[in-house]
């Protein structure tokens, strides 16, 4: 089933908390007929929007989990994911962005270009992702795409043009005008679905051939064609323009922008018609698989249909259907029926329902082509598995992970709910990979972790309403980590004669910090010293002792070991004695390794009125927090800082009694870092006080 | 190579620049044409600052903060990429950006932010470094605040940058070429990254503490930007 990719656009809808994406995309589907009626995301109707189907994300108001969706707009096929504006949630944001060709940037044009919005725009960098901005809310008090526009070259470094003017603005918005077609654009009817077009206001009429000119003379650069009629003046052909402007949208050399409001159902058709003509259909982007027989060598997928099957999964959700895996095809067709090989596990999958997913409603379908995004049911996988054809060894790239830096204890109330939180923990882990789970052997409790306090708070509210889960949560921990900062050699023998079968095994070498990785393993074993059967049981020795540093224990990171010596016993040595001579050599190397306890470093940009400037500044420094400066940009600033998480804890409310409520703040994992010797001591204390209780 | 040896061989010594802070209300002038690199020199001499221990304030006119950070982190890994992560961190603690969008900077928002962030303990500079300020013919009542502000909340040394262009060719008696030749008194040191042929000179203009002659060129390493003996 060959299909014409020309006419398919995958894009994303990314943007900060409250910009109103959410509002944006129910009224796409709106005009896009996919439904019939508008409902708002906090909805007095208690509907909520489309696109937030899960319970939680209507009642909170907020996208949590991106929820995919397919529209045809003319004839363009459109699929859409809508994606999370909190940061917590940015591993949805940055899987939505591998598997998409473009993207609209949704802007507030009160707020302007805010934090998240520097983060999701770095994020759409790292994937090369085409993007066109949509500046929402014109109709409100303070409204100002033109500032908007600004911050959008400034702060994110875009060659941002306008490419519509707003007729009016605040209560008096009441259309657009196209600098392309230099024609007004009014939305009639009750929803806005009617678009008449009219003459520009007269009154607008000198600014909108400025813009124009301005406009013309930035897209020039990306057609000579359309340079040459510039340069000999009189009537362009809007087509050359917007050949010119798709090319340098495409080329991430120039970022359309377009203003309306969403909530007012307006400038909405313009923006899907841009998504057609600026955004990239799958023919437009280069895609690069892995030969997994060719130690990983990139090469190019051919989005062609005819050629063998190459997908990724990007996302799982378990509905109330069951496991539902949304996948995207890089190359070939996909039928039903037909059968795919995982990967990962190499595992055989027999494709049995295939369908396109319109939030949380579905339509069933026969197959799909190269370039297209669906979901597939009763297929196990994890989230970034690559499915192909059978002959094909290939994976797509994987994609970036952070480490989770907060974890919590969570214990479930009774036996029931003890049976429903490990089916929950064991969906969500497959889910997400940020979010992570284990018991912890000495306590006996579960612990989850994962990229923030809201982050965690949502998968216990899942817990309790997905799966019936009742669970007492404990306080948020730290993650903190150790690791050595000098060599230390060790020579270790474990013996037993104890009576029955004795136990001997001796391993000698040392520890080294390692600068990159987490574990290393080096065998420089000669002449059988240790015999080779017994090499993994060393390694695995010192895994065990990796998963608990003594200092605070916390799991011990960057660390390699390497064993040159040791010595066996021809009737005692085994895997055990082994696994205890190694565990028994780290702690003797590990002392004297100069351990130390890292924390979790985030990079808070805090944002308010100028006048709590100092204010705020304050109080980062006083949670150990080092400033890195401040952005001045008319009445509010912007402070960046870098401050360890476990000072940031509460820090939402301090805030806001700081600045009466009038300030936000985002946070994103910058790094590790070495805690300051009071804090080291103090953690070390804790820990050998809650050893001495235990 | 350590922060010592750094200080040691840095070609800036030749400025005698403890010298200019010790005098307390010193201020030094980088100048160029648009787009030669003067906030490479500027960010040299903050360098400089930050490894003997003072606090530097970097007050960026029309620059971002994520551009002016990677601006210290690149000439920083190339002054000494083996510079233990600590350091760079302990150095990262001395130091501070300001930025302000062209229109908004004003010396009465600047003044303010500085006291505030004084009174509030959130860090104390020693040394200034304001790059982006439009330097005007009327610049001598601001240069005059400038000192004064520096005197009360005692800050040693600052460091500006100004433009210059071809076109114009009013220069001070001490060879400081407009827009600051009418200025020129105010300052104690003067800088000129003057290209010539494929070599990028750094002119010492001016130099109230040099302890050596006046008139010696430092030169600039054209791909590094780093300030380098002649």
């Amino acid at each position: 089933m060959q299909r014409d990719l020309s006419k398919v656009r995958n894009i994303g809808i990314s943007a900060h908390i409250d910009s109103g994406k959410t509002t944006l995309t129910e009224r796409i589907l709106f005009y896009t007929q996919r439904i019939h009626a508008i409902h708002e995301v906090r909805g007095k109707d208690g509907v909520g929007a489309k696109m937030d189907s899960m319970e939680l994300e209507k009642e909170r108001g907020i996208t949590i989990q991106s929820a995919a969706t397919y529209c045809t707009w003319k004839d363009i096929d459109i699929n859409i994911i809508d994606t999370p504006g909190h940061v917590d949630f940015t591993i949805e944001v940055e899987r939505a962005l591998r598997v998409l060709d473009g993207a609209i940037l949704v802007l507030c044009s009160v707020g302007g270009v805010q934090s998240q919005s520097i983060t999701v725009s770095r994020q759409m960098a790292r994937y090369n992702v085409p993007r066109i901005a949509f500046i929402n809310k014109c109709d409100r008090t303070g409204a100002n795409p033109q500032r908007v526009t600004r911050q959008l070259r400034e702060k994110l470094g875009l060659n941002a043009h306008l490419l519509q003017l707003p007729i009016g603005l605040e209560g008096d918005f009441t259309g657009v005008v196209d600098l392309i077609s230099m024609k007004a654009l009014y939305f009639d009817g009750d929803s806005g679905e009617n678009v008449r077009e009219d003459e520009i206001p007269p009154e607008m009429m000198e600014e909108a051939e400025t813009r124009r000119e301005e406009l013309l003379e930035e897209i020039s650069m990306f057609s000579e064609e359309l340079m040459e009629a510039v340069l000999e003046g009189g009537d362009i052909d809007n087509g050359l323009i917007m050949a010119a402007v798709r090319k340098g949208t495409l080329a991430l050399e120039f970022t359309p922008v377009l203003v309306g409001s969403a909530y007012k159902n307006k400038g909405i058709q313009p923006l899907l018609d841009a998504v057609e003509s600026y955004l990239p259909c799958p023919t437009d982007v280069t895609n690069y698989a892995l030969d997994l027989d060719r130690e990983e060598t990139e090469f190019k997928v051919t989005n062609d249909s005819k050629e063998p099957l190459i997908m990724l999964a990007f996302k799982l959700e378990d509905g109330r259907y069951g496991q539902l895996t949304y996948v995207r095809t890089y190359q070939g067709a996909l039928n039903k029926g037909d059968t795919v090989f995982n990967s990962r596990t190499g595992k055989k999958v027999k494709i049995g329902r295939l369908v396109r997913m319109h939030a949380d409603e579905m339509e069933e379908i026969d197959g799909c082509g190269s370039g297209d995004i669906v979901a597939l049911f009763g297929i196990d996988c994890a989230s970034g598995d690559t499915f192909t054809a059978d002959g094909i060894s290939a994976s797509m790239t994987s994609m970036q992970v952070p480490e989770p830096v907060i974890s919590l204890a969570v214990l479930p109330t009774d036996n029931k709910a003890q049976t429903n939180m490990s089916k929950a923990l064991n969906r969500f882990t497959k889910e997400d990979p940020t979010f992570r789970t284990y018991v912890d052997h000495e306590t006996g409790e579960t612990i989850i972790s994962g990229m923030g306090e809201l982050h965690l708070d949502v998968y216990i509210e899942r817990m309790k309403r997905e799966y019936k889960a009742e669970v007492e949560v404990g306080a948020p921990q730290v993650a903190y980590r150790e690791t050595i900062s000098s060599r230390a050699d060790f020579d270790y023998t474990h013996k037993k004669q104890t009576g029955g079968s004795g136990q001997f095994g001796r391993v000698a070498g040392y520890l080294e910090p390692l600068d990159e990785g987490e574990y290393e393993f080096v065998d420089q074993i000669v002449g059988g010293a240790i015999p080779r059967e017994f090499i993994s049981s060393c390694d695995k020795g010192f895994q065990k002792s990796l998963e608990k540093g003594t200092l605070c224990g916390a799991a011990v990171t960057g660390v390699r070991a390497v064993i040159n010596d040791g010595a066996a016993h021809s009737v005692d040595s085994s895997d055990v004695a082994f696994q205890l001579a190694a565990v028994g050599g780290f702690k003797e190397a590990y002392t004297r390794a100069r351990p130390v306890i890292m924390e979790p470093i985030m990079k808070v940009a805090v944002e308010g009125p100028t006048e709590f400037q100092g204010g705020v500044m304050g109080s980062l420094n006083q949670r150990r927090g080092m400033i890195i400066g401040t952005t001045e940009e008319g009445n509010y600033t912007v402070v960046e800082a870098e401050v360890p998480l476990s000072e940031m804890f509460g820090y939402s409310t301090t805030l806001r009694s700081l600045t009466q409520g009038k300030a936000e703040f985002t946070m994103e994992f910058a790094t590790f870092k070495q805690v300051p010797k009071s804090v080291s001591e103090e953690l070390i204390k804790k820990y050998q006080d809650e050893k001495k209780n235990n | 190579m350590d922060t010592q040896e750094l200080i040691r061989t840095n070609p800036l010594r030749v400025l005698g620049i403890d010298k200019i802070e010790a005098s307390g209300r010193g201020l030094g002038l980088v100048m160029a044409r648009a787009g030669l690199g003067k906030t490479a020199i500027l960010v040299q001499i903050a360098l400089d600052a930050m490894m003997r221990g003072q606090n530097v304030l970097h007050v960026a006119i029309g620059e971002s903060l994520d551009k002016t950070r990677e601006r210290y982190d690149d000439i920083l890994a190339m002054m000494a990429a083996d510079l233990p992560d600590e350091t760079r961190t302990a150095l990262a603690r001395q130091r501070m950006i300001m930025t302000f969008k062209e229109n908004v900077f004003s010396r009465a928002i600047f003044e303010e932010r500085l006291t505030d962030m004084i009174q509030q303990n959130v860090f104390q500079p020693h040394c200034l470094i304001i790059d982006g300020y439009d330097f005007s013919d009327e610049s001598r009542p601001a240069m005059e605040e400038l000192k004064q502000l520096m005197a009360t909340l005692q800050i040693s040394v600052a460091w500006l940058s100004a433009v210059c262009h071809r076109e114009d060719p009013r220069i001070s008696s001490d060879g400081i070429p407009a827009p600051c030749h009418a200025i020129a008194d105010l300052f104690e040191a003067a800088l000129l990254i003057n290209p010539a042929d494929n070599v990028m000179n750094l002119d010492i203009i001016k130099c109230s503490f040099c302890q050596v002659t006046p008139g010696t060129a430092l030169r600039l390493d054209p791909s590094t930007m780093l300030i380098q003996r002649s």
